[in-house]
């Protein structure tokens, strides 16, 4: 066991000690009482070091580690609601294998759902790296046949290799290529600016709320493309990643908004 | 460009609505240069023709903004088709080269006659995505209701 958030259980006192009482607080006031919210928000709060501690454990495993960080928070979300102090054990020693749960969970379902052969991950790998190469040097974005020219390969690997990305989420590879410090450019600001561009669309009230709630460069990415008019390619070095990273993540944000947008009226 | 040369889908009627006619995105051309798919409108279905997009747009050797886009918007005009189809049925897809340009072409049979809110969201990720969208309402070949969406896109840069 690594020097960890697993504190000794029972007498122990750890960083979170103070936090106990309110567990006891929060088991106390009834369901729909509007004093819950805050007290379960001040437990999750303060327990986030908890889930960033786990997350960066297994952040070397080609997850981004901010990416983690959020499945991290669910499973500590999950574990301040279900919770019983009254059962006597101490909650760290409740909510680690919880969170821990929830992560390992993660890599299983999304980040290898679909075995991708070696020889096309590689192919990937060397595809989106002579990408981001070539559109530094072109100044745009390369075709596939100048991709093909560079790696002095067939053409036809190019295809397969650019396909070979969608298939899986090859996060681990894009995450190897982009230079770290994920998620540090400072663009969040550039959604009070696009009120103006959201504003133009019929369905920017139920749209707003789904824009919002998209992790910090998902957001920034589609803002990006879809109200600043930047190519994938002039996002990608923007923020630091690859081009086909870009390509991803955006259908994946198109999805999750087409998603919300079809459930929220029928909620309403 | 040169994509007005051919004037094919000028004014938002496309020369394939004889063709249309009989069955939707048109087999009666047994071969022809369009690449037509065929499948059950299911979102599930979706990463097969964003597949294909991308295949047939690298095989028009566009730079892979363009190809990435038009994955994209290939996907949008499925989701969109695919959301208002009446269950059950099947959405017609066509890819087809005009000039520099690669174009996709659906249709989906919905309950009632809908048409495509341009001032919605997916329409302004279509717009951005592609160099030309369009999207028309009609009876299909066996009369019932059908939601038709095009989108053709060129390089990035609009250069040759």
């Amino acid at each position: 066991m690594s020097a960890a958030p697993t504190a000794p259980e029972g007498s122990g006192t750890h960083e979170y000690t103070h936090l106990a009482p309110k567990f006891a607080e929060l088991a106390e006031l009834p369901q729909g009482d509007p004093r819950r919210e805050a007290v379960r928000d001040a437990l999750v709060t303060g327990h986030l070091p908890l889930a960033e501690h786990i997350a960066t454990r297994f952040s070397h495993r080609g997850v981004a580690r901010e990416d983690l960080v959020q499945v991290g928070t669910v499973g500590l979300i999950n574990a301040v609601d279900r919770f019983d102090p009254a059962r006597g054990i101490d909650f760290l020693s409740y909510a680690v294998p919880t969170i821990m749960g929830e992560v390992r969970r993660y890599f299983r379902d999304t980040a290898w759902s679909v075995r991708v052969p070696r020889r096309l991950k590689e192919l990937h790998l060397t595809i989106s790296a002579a990408g981001n190469e070539l559109s530094q040097r072109l100044g745009r974005a390369p075709t596939p046949s100048e991709i093909a020219a560079h790696l002095d390969i067939p053409k036809e690997d190019v295809y397969e290799g650019l396909e070979a990305g969608q298939v899986y989420q090859s996060v681990s590879l894009d995450e190897a290529l982009s230079a770290g410090e994920p998620g540090s450019d400072p663009l969040a600001d550039t959604l009070g600016e696009d009120d103006a561009g959201l504003l133009g669309i019929e369905d920017h009230e139920s749209l707003r709320p789904l824009i919002e709630r998209l992790p910090e460069r998902e957001r920034t990415i589609l803002l990006l493309r879809f109200f600043k008019n930047m190519t994938q390619t002039q996002i990608a070095e923007r923020i630091g990643v690859s081009q086909m990273h870009v390509s991803r993540l955006l259908t994946k944000t198109l999805e999750t908004l087409r998603t919300g947008l079809v459930e929220e009226p029928g909620k309403g | 460009m040169t994509d007005s040369d051919r004037g094919v889908y000028d004014g938002g009627v496309p020369d394939n609505r004889a063709a249309t006619a009989a069955p939707r995105a048109g087999f009666t051309p047994a071969v022809d240069d369009r690449i037509r798919l065929r499948f059950a409108a299911d979102l599930l279905n979706l990463p097969v023709v964003r597949s294909v997009a991308g295949t047939v747009a690298a095989l028009q050797d566009h730079d892979i903004d363009a190809i990435s886009d038009f994955k994209l918007a290939v996907d949008e005009v499925c989701s969109t088709l695919i959301t208002r189809a009446v269950p059950g049925s099947e959405l017609e897809c066509s890819f087809v080269r005009d000039g520099d340009l690669v174009c996709f072409e659906a249709a989906a049979t919905t309950a009632a006659e809908v048409v495509v809110d341009t001032s919605s969201f997916g329409w302004r990720v279509l717009t951005t995505l592609t160099d030309r969208v369009d999207s028309w309402a009609g009876p299909g070949p066996d009369g019932q209701p059908t939601l038709h969406i095009y989108i053709a896109r060129g390089r990035t840069g609009g250069t040759a």
